[in-house]
């Protein structure tokens, strides 16, 4: 605090020695230039304006100096604006250049007086403004070796708020929706099935039975022993009760041979007994027909297609209703109940 | 009705030329304790007119079994250890100088026998291991400018160790494939390990009596030949051997890089011979699903080559062998 007491104090000294020309005219022959900051002091790497200004004839033309990066070593010219003029009246032109400026270099720096070489030339003396002087503070304190060198501080971390995200919605949400346009539109072309249903049904579960059960009666219509086509009836029904059992109680069956099939089923209770004996029957009959030319006699086809039922029919997974569907149901029927009997009083 | 007819002819004949298997069993469980499906691959690959590799650690019982069949055939036996020092010579037998006939005499080798135990294969370099392989295959030894068939029935049994492997002369792939079945030996069950005992300290040790002539054996091969194979279980090997080349054509994506090269045309004759030979010692007429899976892991273990990610993922070839036939529908 003390230090910055002192740089402002030489910075009043500095002012008042040179305070005439902080802002001042240079005239002749009419044509007048001055110079103006906006402050003399400055932080180290802060910036203000210098103002150049022309007052001119408007039968003259006069070209401001080319100041390009720096006024002086310690001065350097951030920006320069475009000249400008400000005013025009009584035959007069007022012109003006902004310079912003800066400087790295703490201390007080002399700025020397900036010439107008081509009025100066044009009117036989020189054309200048006035010195001026930039005071440049450093606010830091000084480093001090003895003390050890320390590392740079880190930059300090804003605290984060979920709102800064608010911007980036949108774009999030795109992409997201375009990602999913272009999954849908490669599934489709390489024909595959889109994962997510959106606008279709899901398709309604057929118990395994049934669709056993159908199978079978399909296979009967067909009567293909009686065409002569028993290795085709045998392998039908087969495979029918194979896809049954790997639907019904998870054994693959299709990938397993008779005994392992039949070894899968230890431990598993059946309400009837019988079901597994007739299970057997039939894949051992199948599996004659099938590898051993085995030509079953008629009723041993006609036993193999009723074990094949029987075996579906015991087995089989009873549909448990809910507790809705079931008064629903009780309902339905009270009424059908009370419509006979109103129409029988008719 | 006819067909039908046939199969039930090929039946009874099964049954009545199958009748010597179970006594040639007996007679070689009275020698070897345990070992039931060494037994049984002697058998498949007697009756297949194939060759065994065996893989084993020492001391299980390798030559004694192929000892006892020899007896029990009354047929020739050899075993010829194998060593880095083997020449073909050896093996194959050679031309000598006769001083008394003052003439060349052929001086036939050890491989002129039944049964030939080729102890320890990858000791022997590869020229030596070539010489067996190609009399195994032609089933004939050419020395000089003759050209002599060998024994019938003619069976090497190989054995390879799993262990030691250093200075070893490991058979190409080529030359494995000749091979029908490659058993693995493991060690005897604690029960069998204390019978084991029991017959080595007896003053008596068990010995098996002969029950057959090679005839028998010979005849016995035609009899398999003529065992029904019905075109599902041609369809179902097809299917099992193509699940090795190809296998995510049936649904085993994951084994697409794990295998280097699968099973070859070779090993679908063997899974056929040798599922027709398992159906005979089971006594039947025709081949079933089954005996094709019960013989498949001897035939193919040896024929599927693993890739550099398979064994760095420790997945055998018995795995994939399990998983294709886990996976491949049964007929």
């Amino acid at each position: 605090m003390n230090r910055i007491k002192k740089h402002i104090s030489r910075v009043l000294v500095s002012f008042l020695i040179l305070l005439p020309g902080v802002v001042h005219n240079a005239s002749a022959q009419n044509v007048s230039v001055s110079a103006e900051m906006d402050s003399t002091v400055i932080f180290i790497g802060g910036q203000i304006d210098l103002k150049l200004q022309l007052s001119q004839p408007d039968n003259m033309e006069l070209n401001f100096p080319l100041l390009t990066d720096t006024i002086t070593k310690n001065i350097e010219i951030v920006r320069a604006s475009q000249i400008d003029t400000l005013n025009k009246e009584n035959g007069r032109y007022l012109i003006e250049q902004s310079l912003r400026i800066t400087s790295f270099d703490s201390g007080l720096h002399y700025i020397p007086p900036i010439v107008f070489e081509e009025a100066s030339q044009k009117l036989g003396k020189a054309i200048q403004t006035e010195p001026m002087a930039l005071m440049v503070v450093n606010p830091f304190d000084e480093v001090d070796p003895q003390k050890g060198i320390v590392d740079i501080k880190q930059p300090m971390q804003a605290p984060f708020h979920l709102s800064e995200l608010y911007k980036y919605l949108p774009w999030v949400l795109g992409i997201i929706l375009l990602a999913g346009i272009v999954t849908f539109i490669i599934l489709r072309y390489f024909g595959k099935e889109v994962p997510v249903k959106i606008f279709a049904k899901p398709a309604p579960v057929i118990p395994p039975h049934v669709k056993a059960l159908e199978a079978l009666d399909k296979i009967k219509q067909e009567k293909l022993w009686q065409h002569n086509r028993i290795k085709e009836y045998y392998s039908g029904v087969s495979d029918t009760l194979r896809h049954y059992i790997e639907e019904r109680f998870e054994i693959r069956a299709m990938e397993q041979t008779t005994d392992e099939i039949m070894d899968s089923f230890k431990g598993i209770d059946f309400r009837d007994g019988k079901s597994i004996d007739n299970l057997r029957q039939i894949l051992i009959t199948s599996d004659l027909v099938k590898f051993a030319k085995h030509e079953p006699l008629p009723d041993e086809n006609d036993l193999s297609m009723i074990n094949a039922f029987f075996f579906v029919n015991q087995t089989k997974l009873e549909e448990i209703k809910s507790l809705e569907e079931e008064k629903e149901a009780m309902l339905n029927k009270e009424n059908e109940v009370l419509n006979v009997s109103n129409s029988s009083e008719r | 009705m006819e067909q039908s007819v046939d199969i039930k002819a090929i039946n009874e004949r099964i049954k009545e030329e199958s009748s010597f298997v179970d006594l040639l069993t007996m007679e070689m469980n009275k020698v070897i304790v345990g070992q039931k499906h060494l037994v049984e691959g002697l058998l498949i690959g007697l009756l297949s007119d194939g060759h065994i590799l065996l893989e084993g650690v020492p001391g299980l019982a390798k030559t004694l079994a192929i000892n006892t069949l020899a007896t029990i055939v009354d047929a020739k036996f050899s075993r010829i250890q194998f060593t880095p020092d083997l020449l073909p010579a050896d093996l194959l037998g050679t031309m000598i100088y006769s001083q008394k006939k003052e003439e060349f005499i052929v001086k036939q080798g050890p491989i002129f026998t039944n049964f030939v135990l080729a102890d320890e294969i990858n000791r022997a370099p590869a020229k030596v291991q070539s010489a067996l392989l190609e009399a195994m295959q032609e089933r004939q030894v050419t020395i000089g400018e003759t050209t002599y068939p060998l024994d019938e029935p003619f069976l090497v049994m190989a054995t390879q160790n799993p262990i030691e492997q250093e200075g070893t002369y490991p058979l190409p792939e080529a030359q494995v494939d000749r091979f029908m079945l490659k058993l693995v030996l493991d060690y005897p069950k604690k029960d069998e390990e204390q019978m084991i005992i029991r017959h080595n300290l007896a003053k008596t040790f068990p010995k098996a009596s002969t029950i057959l002539k090679p005839e028998d054996i010979i005849r016995a091969r035609q009899v398999v030949k003529d065992v029904y194979m019905d075109e599902k279980i041609e369809k179902y090997i097809v299917d099992i051997t193509f699940a090795t080349r190809y296998p995510e054509q049936y649904g085993l994506e994951k084994f697409k890089d794990m295998i280097s090269y699968g099973a070859s045309p070779r090993a679908s004759i063997s899974l056929s011979m040798a599922s027709k030979a398992y159906a005979f010692i089971k006594r039947r007429g025709y081949v079933i699903p089954e005996d094709v899976r019960a013989i498949c892991h001897d035939v193919l273990r040896h024929r599927i080559g693993l890739s550099y990610e398979a064994e760095a993922n420790n997945i055998t070839s018995e795995e994939i062998i399990s998983e294709i036939l886990n996976q491949v529908e049964v007929p």
